[in-house]
């Protein structure tokens, strides 16, 4: 399988802490790539470089057959790389379905003058998003709230209306900063499948995570990280195994995930 | 002495007589969104107000009412003027930053505070008329030589008391329990709160103090600039200008940038006329805010995502 | 399927437009003395302008407090033109919306990278440097002085006789013609996904890149359009009140074009249109109190912000739900870290 996303030797400090040091990746299409790690590890900083929210200190990073190193996110989501955040970023203020609707944005087919004077071209586009954002919305669970204020949601309804906003980009990788944090046992268990029903339509699925229970069920290959830098690679039944693995857990603070 | 050489150091004390009236000003902005987060907008319409009462106060009061003289009379105005600026930094933590403090919008108590000049700049307007104001001060006459350089006694007057608020201020903040208190807030509120320090007054301190700042500002400056109950609106700019340029809650960088913004505008009258003070001062503005928008003497501040 | 159904439901606009031009229509004829017309005119100004206003503020979410500037290029651009340089009316209102939005566009570059507060102070000073700029270069306006004997537009139509808009119905007419306008299509135009594209930059800047929105773009075209739109209102503003001075320029009317976009309600279309007409008949209202009216301006902000962030619109949706016995807002903070 070819590799979708490819990093080398990514590098990225904060002040002389070194948040990512020379790490390495490559993902392959169309699987559930977990990237794991103690507290610390540099996870959440090596999904910012990726997405284009930092830019590394030196590295190459490259998508499909684009480079992404000097890329914005703005552009990286253009070429079909999405995400969801670690704090949940939505548009509080907005309904559900105008928090998904902002995510065609890079898919409308309109001429710029019905923008102002709307015509058969623009109704057709309106028409689309919508029905695609209702669908969007049912497929994460929410299609009945779809008028309803974001801000009012529960939490594990945010994160769940996060996915299906990132997901109307119509991304071939998706990437999630841990999605689970916060859920509890059966939205975890509703997250899982949703996961496997993203991969099952092709898109390729990188996943930040502190759930070593989601990680171990979902995941087809799992990248370890520790203090910045790689420690290993694998299926997960050999990371659960390996020896290092199981010692940068014990030694360092962890969440109470059981790691067998 | 060369003749060039004295016009530079009378204009340079020219400048740093004017600075110390803005680093009044600047301070109290500058502390305000040290401890909060938050720019009072009608600051400076505290230093009008704040001009206005010493202007009424001896003109009218001290001196005809009670028979003071002219000097103590304005002496005691300034006092008077500090009141003032207490009370109006009061009301408006009480009215307006109180009420707002938890809510997550950052830029509500400042659209309020917008609200609040311009409620006091009309204000003043119904009260006082838009004639401008002529504010003579006792100790304006009088003149002090030193060689060839002439500076009034309000301008020393001025530098006095500038030094003393200052200082007292720097004592305040490194030595006092309050101050130490202050600046912790200032850092990280939640930590400090948690550590058994009372933001909510603290910060209540906060305004007082820096309101009273700023009318003391409002009667020693109101013999130096054109007292309309609009002075407020060019006074408001500049001291952003200097907190800028200092640094936003930055306080010795606030200093350094009033007195250097001083200076500029007592050269800028000397070479290119009055006229176009504002425009060199703001231009200076927006260069910074691009170039360093944190100021000279930079704080930083990350974002996490 | 009810959701859908719900979601695919199109407002119905037309019949208020049709309202709004047969009220537009009969007010100068309601309101036949010459001042009470002229009111209207600055009326029909101060609405395109907090629509302008509210386009960076409320739907964008940019704190902009130099809207008189391009208040201001407006006016001096089209009166320059035509009284130094002889050119027809109309082609110096489109150079000076023009030359506003051109402004705007490096305005906005020039402070892509600012947030809040400091955007908000240096549009501040982009106010000021304008003000100042036309009270200092005597040259081209004549500084505080101004500039005199400004007449109306006429307008030439081909076979009909020309309209002289010296008249204040007219003027009135035109200026309150442009106004609906350009709020059919403003209208449109927020509705549409630039609209969409405009909030999402408004509620978070960092996620909506995450969608493929280029922030620093759409921040530009969306000052640049509320500059051009300003100093549209600014065209008409000389022939109104025939000497062009820069003090009709200070600062202050930032200020309170802020305070009709707030009071009348930020993020919706309707809401500077309200906030425009409230506080600009209700000092006219209060004239019996002298100048103590302008407090107005001050206090109406001040406790809007306090009391009623959304402003007019807020409060006339908590009246409706009041009458219909629901609750307009859904339960809010059902629990989560969510802020």
């Amino acid at each position: 399988m070819s590799a979708l996303l490819e990093a080398r030797e990514l590098r990225k400090s904060f002040g002389g802490v070194k948040a990512v040091a020379g790490i390495s990746i490559a993902v392959p299409e169309k699987s559930i790539f977990a990237v794991i790690g103690p507290n610390g590890a540099g996870k959440s900083t090596l999904m910012n470089l990726l997405s284009g929210t930092y830019q590394p200190d030196s590295g190459e990073l490259s998508f499909a057959d684009h480079k992404l190193t000097g890329l914005p996110a703005h552009r990286r989501a253009r070429l079909g790389l999405a995400r969801t955040f670690q704090k949940i970023r939505l548009f509080k203020q907005l309904s559900l379905i105008d928090n998904v609707l902002a995510g065609f944005h890079i898919r409308h087919q309109v001429p710029a003058w019905q923008y102002l004077l709307p015509g058969a071209a623009f109704w057709r586009d309106w028409t689309r998003c919508r029905e695609e954002g209702l669908a969007l919305l049912e497929f994460v669970g929410l299609g009945d709230l779809a008028a309803q204020r974001a801000g009012s949601l529960a939490y594990g309804q945010q994160r769940m209306l996060e996915i299906a906003r990132a997901l109307a980009t119509q991304p071939k990788l998706f990437m999630l900063d841990e999605p689970a944090a916060g859920l509890n046992a059966a939205e975890v268990a509703f997250l899982l499948q949703r996961l496997r029903d993203i991969r099952e339509r092709g898109i390729t699925v990188v996943v930040v995570e502190h759930n070593m229970d989601l990680v171990m069920k979902v995941a087809d290959h799992v990248f370890v990280m520790d203090h910045g830098e790689f420690l290993f690679e694998g299926p997960p039944k050999a990371v659960q195994s390996n020896s290092r693995v199981i010692e940068a857990y014990l030694g360092g603070e962890f969440d109470s995930g059981a790691l067998a | 002495m060369t003749d060039f050489l004295t016009l530079i150091l009378q204009q340079s004390i020219n400048g740093i007589y004017l600075g110390c009236l803005y680093v009044i000003v600047a301070l109290g902005l500058t502390l305000i969104y040290g401890v909060m987060n938050q720019i009072n907008f009608a600051h400076a319409d505290f230093v009008t107000v704040g001009a206005f009462v010493a202007f009424f106060a001896t003109t009218r009061f001290l001196t005809k009412v009670l028979g003071l003289s002219d000097t103590t009379g304005y002496l005691l105005s300034i006092f008077l003027a500090l009141g003032a600026g207490a009370l109006l930094g009061l009301l408006v933590n009480a009215l307006v930053f109180a009420p707002l403090r938890n809510r997550a919008d950052e830029l509500r108590p400042l659209i309020a505070t917008i609200g609040v000049s311009v409620l006091l700049e009309n204000g003043q307007l119904a009260l006082f008329g838009p004639i401008p104001f002529q504010f003579d001060s006792p100790f304006a006459q009088q003149t002090i030589r030193f060689g060839k350089i002439f500076f009034s006694q309000q301008s020393l007057l001025v530098v006095i008391v500038a030094a003393l608020a200052i200082g007292a201020l720097y004592v305040f903040m490194k030595f006092t329990y309050l101050g130490k208190a202050l600046r912790a807030v200032s850092q990280d509120r939640e930590t400090a709160g948690l550590m058994g320090i009372n933001e909510t007054f603290l910060i209540g301190l906060t305004i007082v103090i820096a309101s009273a700042l700023a009318g003391m500002a409002g009667a020693l400056l109101g013999p130096v600039i054109v007292l309309t109950p609009f002075a407020g609106t060019s006074l408001i700019v500049k001291a952003f200008a200097i907190v800028i340029i200092g640094g936003f809650g930055n306080m010795e960088g606030t200093i350094v940038a009033g007195i250097l913004v001083g200076l500029i505008e007592a050269f800028t009258v000397q070479y290119l006329g009055s006229g176009l003070i504002d425009l060199v001062v703001f231009s200076l503005l927006l260069i910074m805010l691009v170039v360093k928008p944190t100021g000279l003497i930079a704080e930083r501040r990350e974002e996490n995502v | 399927m009810n959701g859908l159904a719900a979601v695919l439901q199109r407002d119905v606009r037309w019949p208020w437009y049709l309202g709004a031009i047969f009220v537009l229509l009969l007010l100068p004829v309601v309101f036949g003395t010459p001042y009470w017309r002229g009111i209207l005119i600055v009326c029909a100004m101060n609405v395109l302008l907090a629509m302008s206003l509210n386009l960076v503020i409320g739907y964008t979410g940019q704190l902009n407090l130099g809207q008189s500037g391009f208040f201001a290029i407006g006016a001096y651009v089209t009166t320059v033109l035509l009284k130094s340089y002889g050119w027809n009316f109309w082609l110096a209102c489109v150079a000076a919306v023009a030359a506003s939005g051109f402004v705007g566009l490096l305005l906005a570059a020039f402070a892509a990278r600012l947030r809040g507060h400091y955007l908000g102070i240096a549009s501040l000073g982009f106010a000021v440097i304008v003000y100042q700029v036309l009270i200092n270069w005597e040259s081209v306006t004549k500084g505080v002085q101004g500039i005199y004997g400004i007449r109306p537009p006429p307008l030439a139509i081909p076979g009909f006789p020309d309209l002289n808009f010296g008249n204040q119905a007219a003027l009135f007419y035109l200026v309150a013609g442009i106004a609906l306008a350009v709020y059919l299509l403003l209208d449109n135009l927020l509705r549409s996904p630039i609209g969409e594209t405009l909030r999402a930059i408004r509620e978070d800047e960092i996620s909506a890149a995450s969608l493929g929105v280029n922030g620093a773009k759409w921040k530009a075209f969306s000052f640049s359009l509320s500059a051009a739109i300003a100093g549209l209102a600014g065209c008409f503003y000389p022939s109104f009140v025939g000497t062009l001075v820069p003090d009709a320029f200070n600062i202050v009317e930032s200020f309170t074009m802020l305070a009709m976009v707030v009071v009348g309600g930020t993020g919706t279309m309707i809401g500077p249109v309200i906030g425009a007409i409230v506080l600009t008949f209700l000092p006219e209202l209060l004239r019996g109190f002298g100048d103590l009216r302008l407090i107005v301006y001050g206090l109406a902000l001040t406790l809007v912000v306090l009391f009623m962030p959304g402003g007019m619109v807020q409060a006339w949706q908590l009246l409706r739900a009041r009458f219909k016995g629901v609750r307009t807002k859904p339960a809010a903070d059902a629990g989560g870290v969510a802020r």
